[in-house]
């Protein structure tokens, strides 16, 4: 995957190239404003990660000018960790996922898979697959190898999320996020117990078990989305 | 001297002096118009009157002749006091009868009354109003009125006008010096209330006057911004202590182990389980870090902007449904107890996180076995919601505590939590200008919200 760095802090900008190298994406880095806007005009790359405070264009102008230029790329914003508003700020300015600093890699990761996934607008998709699972988006009714399986509105959520994502990490900030609209932390674990509901419901009866844990991260469901 | 300079200098006086000048002004105009009106109409009099005098002496003079014109100037100059004086001048052109110094007004032909500057060649002492009219004897008749009256009148008033300007003058700039002075008085208490701020006395507000005047209503609106000021301030203040004296415990705890393990450490695998502990302690150093600065941002009151029309019930249904499952399968049980389609005006981000916030607390401070309720229900105009559980609840002198940042509760001590969760509900319920009430659930601790009506 190409990979559009635009981040001005040396640290964190070789700390993302090198784990980005490792896990065999192609990173083109910029450590300004207006250096990363001329890249990412060129365009060209898979999904942009733009750091919020820049020099010479700040995250926010460069993501307008960037949409304003009818360039698509999907982009990620960085922020340090102090705004509320800013995840707001910044998807109205056309972002399309947001991450405050600290951060894991493996949750950088997990949402520029994400991003690099989701499927251009104008395709309409009804019906996912992932292995012998398929979930009807229309009718909201999900099979087991032919099996029906009866799920809550939140459970179906939350597997059309990971079947979405079929195959990637998903982590518990991203459900918790795109599932509940959670945008804290909570001190419960309330995405194990769901996913616990969930995994009773897909995986029991299945010599196969299609929910993957990923200790401290989150969750794969195996199998090729379709 | 100097305050004097201020006071001649300052707006109030300004304005008074600009306003007396006006008045000086129009006053001097309407002064001069009534001065040519009067003169006017004065001299029209004089010229009647000299053609009336002309008309009678000349009657006297046709009827009785030259010995009956002389008989009536006899009378007139033995009365005396009139205004006119009168002169016969014989042919010979030497004054027969009367003022020897209307001889020269006796030209050739006659006229009636006008004003006279010269004669015969010369300027005269003073203008006149003189008429001459030729007699059947030769001789001519002179009547003329010096103008003296009109004169004296002219004086008068000039007089009076000029003590009117003065009058205005000296009332004007002394009404300008008094007002100037109680504004001057009233802003000088602005600027030392500011000046005494700004020296770091930020409680100081400026005193109102009680007369509900502008300048009340001014400072009322300025003691509100400093209120506001200070409030944020205070909000800074805390959030820095804050962090100074709470940070530093994680912190050390974090210096001390790793000081530690690079002695004590030998083998990769130690090494890799300090480095995970380590790792583990900057997590809830940043999650305190994080919960803090979010606390302030909410005290800040920077998001109300962001407020819209929300559907509280589906955000307090939704939030305990996301928890439920938890709650379950720790032996607890969930009561709803939800009214449908209760909205208010709010920001559904942080309130999800009030009552997220609410129901862990409940969760965490009661045993396996109790029932948690999520209550949601019209309250007057407003709506109220709750959290409430049948725990052991919180002693009443700890209930205030609680919703101080890194308070816990004593027996709670040792166990997860970094006791900032009320701190952030209690927040985010003042944004939203609503109460937060902690009580006796009879038993256990019942968390009540009342929002206000939306607007």
């Amino acid at each position: 995957m190409k990979i559009l760095l635009i981040e001005d802090d040396e640290a964190t900008a070789a700390f993302v190239r090198s784990e980005m190298a490792e896990a065999g994406h192609d990173v083109a880095f910029a450590p300004d404003g207006p250096s990363g806007l001329s890249l990412a005009l060129a365009g060209g790359h898979d999904v942009a990660i733009v750091d919020r405070m820049l020099p010479g264009l700040d995250g926010l102008a460069l993501t307008r000018r960037l949409r304003a230029a009818r360039v698509r790329t999907p982009l990620l914003f960085l922020t340090t960790m102090s705004g509320i508003d800013d995840r707001v700020e910044g998807l109205e300015a056309g972002a399309d996922d947001y991450l405050v600093k600290p951060f894991a890699f493996a949750e950088l990761l997990a949402r520029v898979n994400a991003l690099a996934r989701r499927p251009p607008i104008s395709a309409i998709v009804t019906v996912l697959r992932a292995a012998d699972l398929e979930m009807d988006l229309m009718a909201r009714t999900v099979r087991r190898a032919g099996r029906s399986i009866d799920l809550q509105p939140r459970e179906f959520q939350l597997l059309e999320f990971l079947m979405r994502n079929a195959g990637a990490l998903v982590t518990r900030r991203q459900l918790l996020e795109n599932v509940w609209d959670f945008h804290f932390d909570p001190k419960t674990n309330i995405v194990e117990t769901h996913m616990s509901r969930l995994r009773a419901k897909v995986d029991r009866d299945f010599d196969c078990w299609l929910i993957e844990t990923v200790r401290g991260s989150g969750y794969i469901l195996r199998g090729l989305s379709g | 001297m100097a305050s004097l300079g201020k006071l001649l200098r300052s707006a109030g006086f300004r304005f008074a002096l600009l306003y007396t000048a006006a008045f000086v002004l129009s006053v001097a105009a309407l002064g001069f118009l009534v001065e040519i009106a009067l003169t006017t109409t004065l001299r029209e009099q004089a010229q009647h009157r000299i053609d009336a005098e002309v008309g009678a002496l000349v009657d006297e003079f046709v009827h009785g002749g030259r010995v009956d014109l002389d008989v009536a100037l006899a009378g007139r100059f033995a009365r005396g006091g009139g205004r006119l004086s009168h002169a016969i001048v014989e042919v010979d052109g030497r004054v027969g009868v009367g003022n020897p110094d209307l001889a020269a007004l006796a030209g050739s032909a006659d006229t009636s009354a006008r004003p006279v500057s010269a004669a015969g060649g010369r300027k005269l002492a003073r203008p006149l109003i003189a008429a001459t009219r030729r007699l059947g004897d030769g001789t001519k008749l002179v009547v003329a009125d010096d103008l003296q009256g009109i004169k004296e009148v002219t004086a008068i008033l000039n007089r009076a006008f000029a003590i009117a300007l003065m009058a205005s003058i000296v009332f004007g700039l002394g009404l300008g010096l008094v007002v100037s002075r109680r504004l001057l008085a009233r802003v000088d208490a602005v600027t030392r209330t500011a000046e005494a701020i700004i020296a770091g006395d930020l409680g100081r507000r400026i005193a109102l006057s009680g007369s509900g005047d502008d300048f009340d209503r001014l400072s009322r609106t300025l003691n509100r911004m400093l209120d506001r000021i200070s409030g944020l301030m205070e909000n800074l203040r805390q959030v820095t202590n804050d962090v100074a004296h709470d940070l530093r415990t994680p912190l050390t705890r974090l210096q001390h182990g790793l000081l530690t393990s690079g002695k004590q450490a030998s083998t990769v695998g130690e090494y890799r389980a300090s480095i995970d502990r380590a790792v583990l302690e900057i997590d809830e150093i940043l999650t305190i870090f994080t919960a803090l600065l979010r606390i302030a941002q909410i005290e800040a009151g920077a998001r109300r902007a962001g407020f819209r029309s929300i559907d509280l019930s589906d955000v307090l249904r939704t939030v305990g449904e996301a928890y439920a499952p938890g709650i379950e399968d720790g032996g607890r049980r969930v009561r709803y107890a939800i009214e449908p389609d209760l909205r208010i005006d709010g920001d559904r981000e942080l309130l999800v996180q009030l009552f997220a916030n609410l129901i862990e607390n409940a969760l965490h401070y009661t045993p396996p076995g109790a029932t948690i309720s999520l209550e949601l229900a019209r309250s007057g105009a407003g709506v109220v919601a709750a959290v409430a559980d049948d725990g052991p609840g919180i002693d009443v002198a700890e209930r205030d505590k609680v919703l101080r940042r890194f308070y816990r509760v004593e027996k709670s001590r040792g166990t997860k939590g970094h006791g900032l969760g009320l701190p952030l509900v209690a927040a985010v319920a003042e944004l939203h200008a609503a109460i937060l009430t902690l009580s006796d659930n009879r038993p256990g601790l019942r968390a009540a919200v009342s929002f206000p009506a939306p607007a």
